[in-house]
């Protein structure tokens, strides 16, 4: 049994644990998967702490309480990193239980677990997440619907209420990207819309249109927006590397224009570096990364680059979905991509700029297997837009 | 008269009992099916007389108590309703086949054709006009060397829809056409899946094997239709094989039955009329797979026989050979062992077709020896497509499946492309992306550069198999289907190189080539061909 001295003893440890936990939280880096587990086991959320020259190597799997699908869109975006002050939240979709879990990014330890609607579900394709300090949104992919919660302290939710969404040709609720006020989102039939959320609940801009790209088999999917809000910048599924650029200054989504930066197969996942020098491209089932030059000033692009095919394509995995950078300053030093398959795995591709000319290459501790079924990662600190 | 009262009237006079007629017709079900572990029966056999086989089929629709979706093509007996019955002529016989569409509620499939858009067939029509829907039916003479017309073999303009008259084919079979297995199943472009998957599916055979390969005369035959059943043909997931419609499900329920004399030989005729299952058969024996003689691939006869212990058939493919019976006392089964389709394929499991049962008794069952066909002084040189290794080749041109996903579970755009073109899928309307002549020989290349495995398939001809991989083939098999491997990331694209035979003036017109994994017919992995009259 322990004495009233031994437990002083402890709770000076603790203390003293915590205080270094802090400390160390305070500086880790981490990339962060929603492994979208299938049942019987659970799904998790793994944290790969970023190491010297962008090595990664898992920390910890927390269980999400729930149950994932084992697939679903490339863009939609499964895990999110909201960074508020000393709190530091990670949230998880659990697609098949229709849950979303709440994580402590200093505890690593699971907050609860938070559900919508009674009709809300994402079981085919995934429930999408976006966050921003006050609101939470989940586009439920199933349903057509996007739910609000409220993010309350302690990295918890409430939910708010339910907007019904539909594509103009019925499409569903693919990509979503949250911006200031400004909620931009994609639908599987080609077209785009945005919404107010400055009430909190969705309100559309009255701006759903066809992207321009879009036809044929081409729609656009993923989503970044520039720092200022300028510009959406929209990657195509496309049998080539397209991306399409809307102006949003007038608080709305413009018509698109469309780029075509290149043959490698697939471009659903988009990511800007911080500098918005580059635009980071996942070719979903061309193998590669293609990076393409971004002039902020005049929302065009042009082409850059390209990674040689990444280890394990065909054999270990099938395609790559969701992109971060290293470091949330420059050209972000490497991406990391996620690579769906079987075993998942984390891609590693470092970023070298020259005048005019930019390389990409897969780093040498490349890949990193991270269990389950990859399609989203996301970073901690999280890029700043 | 009024034009409505005429309405009236005439609805009155014919109209009305049509649809009463229809309405009390489509109220049917399916037949009952074979309960596991019961002994697998042959279809129905429908023989050829004086030249001609007559027939009529009614395609129906019902769901059965595990909540299976049957599309039956029905035939009435006079003593009872069959399903798929196996068609038999000989070569130069004639087929009169009527095709009357009593698809009635299909509510629960309907669920399934939401995700299939209905789109109109073309401007120019056979039969019905309207939208192809789920309700759509048509049929389609698989591997048959016929014309692609009207009343004969033609998917792209013939449509039967419910409650109309009956459509009538007519189709004669060639004097030369290779004596073998064919198949036949609805076409209707974005809903073949649901229908075969529901059962649609039948042996049509072309006597005269024993003229070719004298190796099968006075053998006991079968023939072993095996389909394919998904609750919803859509998810990829869990699966049925069924042997003659009985299910296959060893060791949920007990297995199929086929019952064989010790140490006898019988001449089994298999079709793969799976939507999707890439089947590796083996006999095992004692759990050791056994030699077996393969006669035929894909209805045509081998030029010589030889010995397998594991034939690999795509979905469609059909194989035709000779099985040995063990001694009394061993333990055999049919079987397919399991075939990897890639990282983006759906899993094609390992399992047992059926039990083999040995008895004495069937040596005293009456063997049913195939209808004597006409005599015939056919040599093999005279057979279709005979000299066509040697033949002019007029064409050379390269093909490639491949795949674009907007999520692991879909939207996906299923292709396949004619080298340089811009990769689309099938719509009704579109101008062929190959035209070719009659007279042409051409050489395909068709590579997969997807990261699963595809079959190629082409309607109204065989073709022979040249290389495979860029490597010349020992046995240069006519095929109407053949995998091609899915790409492994490494390597060149796996690849077949094949011989088309465009010479028969029979043969002109416009007609398909598709990936026989139905699904991806039907979302359009598939375009036309167009062959010029000379």
């Amino acid at each position: 049994m322990c004495s009233l001295r031994c437990l002083f003893l402890l709770g000076l440890t603790a203390i003293g644990s915590s205080a270094a936990l802090a400390a160390d939280q305070s500086e880790i880096q981490y990339v962060i998967t929603n492994n979208d587990v299938v049942p019987p086991l659970p799904n998790k959320v793994a944290f790969f702490k970023v190491g010297a020259g962008g090595v990664l190597s898992q920390s910890a799997a927390v269980e999400a309480n729930g149950n994932g699908i084992g697939g679903g869109f490339f863009a939609s975006q499964r895990v999110v990193v909201l960074q508020n002050g000393k709190s530091a939240c990670a949230f998880a979709s659990n697609a098949g239980s229709g849950t979303i879990a709440g994580l402590d990014i200093h505890t690593l330890k699971r907050t609860g677990d938070f559900r919508g609607s009674g009709s809300d579900t994402g079981i085919t394709n995934g429930i999408g997440l976006a966050v921003n300090s006050n609101y939470l949104y989940g586009s439920f992919t199933d349903s057509n619907q996007i739910g609000t919660f409220n993010v309350t302290a302690g990295c918890k939710l409430e939910f708010v209420g339910d907007v019904a969404v539909k594509g103009l040709h019925h499409g569903v609720i693919n990509g979503m990207k949250l911006h200031g006020d400004l909620l931009v989102v994609t639908y599987d039939d080609g077209s785009i819309e945005s919404f107010n959320v400055s009430g909190g609940t969705p309100v559309s801009n009255g701006d759903e249109q066809n992207s321009t790209g879009s036809g044929g088999s081409n729609f656009p999917s993923g989503i970044d927006v520039t720092q200022d809000g300028h510009w959406a910048i929209f990657g195509d599924v496309s049998n080539t590397t397209v991306v399409e650029v809307s102006d949003l200054s007038s608080g709305k989504l413009s018509k698109t224009v469309v780029f075509h930066l290149g043959s490698n197969v697939g471009s659903a996942n988009v990511l800007l570096s911080p500098d918005e020098t580059l635009l980071y491209i996942s070719n979903t089932q061309g193998d590669r990364l293609t990076a393409a030059w971004f002039d902020a000033s005049t929302g065009k692009l042009s082409k850059g680059c390209e990674s040689g095919r990444l280890r394990g394509y065909g054999s270990d995995w099938a395609y790559l979905a969701s992109l971060v950078t290293e470091t949330n300053s420059g050209t972000g030093d490497a991406v990391y991509v996620a690579e769906f398959g079987s075993p998942s795995s984390i891609g590693i591709v470092k970023v070298n700029v020259g005048v005019g000319k930019c390389t990409l290459r897969e780093s040498s501790s490349s890949p990193v297997q991270s269990g389950g079924s990859l399609l989203t990662i996301a970073s901690f600190p999280p890029r700043s837009f | 008269m009024h034009k409505i009262l005429k309405i009236f009237v005439a609805v009155a006079t014919c109209g009305l009992p049509l649809m009463l007629a229809a309405a009390e017709d489509s109220t049917l079900a399916c037949p009952l099916r074979p309960n596991p572990g019961s002994i697998v029966q042959d279809a129905l056999s429908l023989h050829s007389q004086k030249g001609v086989l007559n027939a009529a089929f009614t395609m129906r629709h019902s769901v059965d108590h595990d909540n299976y979706n049957h599309f039956c093509y029905d035939y009435e007996t006079g003593k009872g309703e069959v399903e798929s019955p196996t068609l038999r002529l000989n070569p130069g016989d004639r087929l009169e086949l009527s095709v009357k569409d009593r698809i009635a509620d299909t509510s629960d499939a309907d669920e399934a054709g939401a995700d299939h858009s209905s789109m109109e067939m073309t401007n120019k029509t056979c039969g019905d006009s309207g939208k192809m829907t789920i309700r759509s039916t048509n049929v389609h003479f698989h591997g048959m060397n016929i014309p692609p017309t009207c009343h004969r073999d033609d998917v792209l303009t013939t449509l039967i829809e419910p409650g109309t008259p009956p459509f009538k084919y007519d189709v004669k079979i060639p004097k030369n056409e290779p004596p073998g297995l064919y198949w036949y199943h609805p076409h209707v472009h974005g809903f073949a899946d649901y229908q075969v998957n529901g059962g649609a599916a039948g042996a049509l055979i072309v006597e005269g094997m024993e003229k070719f390969r004298p190796e099968v005369a006075g053998l006991k035959e079968r023939v072993f239709v095996i389909r394919q059943q998904f609750l919803k043909p859509w998810v990829p997931g869990p699966y049925q094989l069924t042997v003659n419609f009985q299910v296959a499900a060893y060791p949920a329920s007990a297995s199929p039955i086929i019952k064989m004399a010790p140490g006898k030989k019988e001449f089994w005729r298999v079709a793969n009329s799976t939507t999707q299952d890439f089947l590796q058969l083996q006999v095992l024996v004692n759990n050791q797979p056994q030699k077996f003689q393969l006669i035929a691939f894909d209805g045509y006869p081998l030029a010589k026989p030889r010995y397998e212990e594991t034939i690999l058939l795509p979905p469609a493919g059909r194989a035709e050979f000779i099985v040995e019976a063990p001694p009394a006392g061993a333990t055999a089964n049919f079987y397919t062992a399991a075939y990897d389709t890639g990282l983006t394929g759906n899993p094609d499991l390992q399992q047992i077709l059926a039990d083999i049962e040995l008895s004495k008794d069937e040596d005293s069952q009456p063997t049913p020896v195939t209808q004597p066909a006409s005599p015939s002084r056919a040599a093999r040189k005279l057979l279709r497509f005979s000299g066509l290794a040697t033949a002019k080749v007029t064409a050379q041109r390269k093909l490639y499946f491949s795949e674009e996903f907007g999520g692991t579970n879909g939207p996906t755009q299923f292709y396949i492309t004619v080298d340089g073109d811009k990769p689309h899928i099938f719509e009704p309307d579109e101008k062929p992306p190959i035209v070719t002549k009659v007279g042409a020989v051409e050489d395909w290349t068709v590579e997969n550069r997807a990261l699963e495995t595809h079959a190629f398939h082409i309607h109204q001809i065989h073709f022979m198999v040249l290389e495979v991989d860029g490597k010349p083939v020992k046995n240069q098999d006519m095929r109407d289907t053949i995998e091609i491997p899915y790409y492994n990331g490494s390597g060149p694209y796996h690849s077949v190189k094949m011989r088309m035979d465009f010479r028969d003036p029979e043969i002109a017109g416009t007609f398909v080539y598709h990936c026989h994994i139905l699904d991806h017919e039907d979302l359009g992995m598939m375009h036309k061909i167009l062959v010029e009259p000379k």
